[in-house]
């Protein structure tokens, strides 16, 4: 197998499209039809046997452990079978959740806001005009705060900014949901018409929103920062689109702490902007603050990791 | 340095590009209509294109299709640029 057919192939895209696409068909059915307590043995059963059988996933998430432990000194987090098994089972409770959120079983009210930048107010605020702003989401926890944010955004359109092909369904499948205010976008690749899109709906008062913790496969925009201790590919995307629209950019995640889902919701940066000529130096910088938030948001809930791939540039190839 | 002479559009477009990409040692009239923007000419890259590009829709209030194939010949010079831009807004005239 060839250096590049290789790195395809341990790309999160490769494993997760299929899975994702099943399973939300398979949430949303389980969704109008049943509930959480006859879901939940089953999902155990099928993530216990994706346990067994993923053996790539499971030395990803002892990678992962690993490095955690090592970063932040806490020899507690050090990965034995038992704790990547329990990340596991975090992903499946974590997937049950989502299924609460899409039947509505799981009221904003029971969601604690953690919002000490007043981004909700100004989330708010975008209803009577002004202009939207950018979020910047992770696959660490819910993502599916996303629909919640929605909620908190009341009437504020929400596009979530995807790479996945199946935008079409995916869309069909929020409006059976009776989903209004969130859509989703392809992004495989920043052109012309995209930028202007993007832009005219955040003169709209639209908000954008996107995960920042992952590579698309055919992007060759990467840039490569210190994550916990090692050297990991992080997108240029979610900066080079805040650069380009120059709109203030926020972070969001959404753990569960204490069985209690928190959203946290903070401000990176105001005006994004970069020197010509720094421009790479600038993005790289940016990447770098992420990363480091995102290290110590993972200290937080260290079991809600659910990037279930090498996630580090590879020391075992 | 004998410039070729601009269009008054050749200008505009020059300065646009130089407000757009902070070009500030330059002036409008230094950029010759027919220099490449990329390249070995104003050593533009793909990310600076996406800046133009928004810049130049939001201005003239036009649009450049994702499957322009024609795309990349538009932003070879300030020269095809405005050529362009002639074009697109006479099409939004109509």
């Amino acid at each position: 197998m060839s250096e590049a057919q290789l790195a395809t192939r341990r790309h999160w895209s490769a494993q997760r499209e299929r899975g994702n696409l099943l399973l939300m068909r398979f949430t949303a059915f389980v969704a109008r039809n049943c509930g959480r307590r006859l879901l939940s043995p089953l999902l155990h059963l099928i993530v216990l046997y994706f346990f067994l059988t993923g053996r790539r996933a499971r030395h990803s998430i002892s990678e992962y452990l690993e490095r955690l432990a090592a970063w932040s000194g806490r020899s507690d987090l050090r990965p034995t079978p038992r704790r990547v098994f329990a990340q596991f089972m975090a992903f499946a409770d974590c997937l049950l959740d989502r299924l609460d959120v899409w039947r509505g079983a799981l009221r904003l009210e029971q969601v604690r806001l953690l919002d000490s930048d007043g981004l909700r107010a100004q989330l708010l605020a975008t209803r009577h005009g002004g202009r939207g702003q950018l979020l910047v989401g992770t696959h660490l926890g819910n993502l599916d705060v996303c629909r919640a944010l929605a909620e908190l955004g009341e009437q504020v359109p929400l596009n979530v900014l995807v790479h996945t092909h199946h935008v079409a369904h995916l869309n069909r499948l929020l409006g059976e949901a009776g989903e209004q205010r969130m859509r989703l976008i392809q992004v495989s690749e920043l052109d012309a018409a995209l930028m202007l899109d993007l832009s005219q709906r955040l003169e709209r008062g639209e908000w954008l929103a996107m995960a920042g913790d992952r590579v698309p496969l055919h992007d060759g925009r990467r840039v490569t920062v210190d994550f916990l201790g090692r050297p990991a590919a992080f997108a240029q995307g979610p900066w080079l689109l805040a650069g380009l629209l120059g709109c203030p950019v926020n972070l969001m995640c959404c753990l569960k702490i204490d069985s209690r889902y928190e959203i946290r919701l903070e401000r990176f940066l105001d005006t994004p902007a970069w020197q010509r000529g720094q421009r790479d130096a600038t993005i790289a910088g940016w990447a770098q603050r992420y990363a480091d938030r995102l290290a110590q948001w993972c200290l937080l809930a260290p079991q809600q990791w659910f990037n279930f791939y090498p996630y580090w540039e590879s020391t075992d190839a | 340095m004998n410039a070729p002479a601009h269009s008054a559009l050749e200008l505009e477009i020059a300065q646009l590009v130089i407000d757009t990409l902070n070009l500030e040692d330059l002036a409008a009239a230094d950029i010759p209509p027919s220099q490449p923007l990329f390249g070995d000419g104003l050593g533009l890259d793909s990310v600076d294109a996406l800046e133009l590009a928004l810049a130049l829709q939001k201005h003239y209030d036009i649009r450049i299709a994702s499957d322009d194939k024609d795309a990349r010949h538009h932003f070879a010079s300030v020269a095809s640029l405005a050529a362009f831009v002639a074009s697109q807004r006479a099409v939004c005239a109509d």
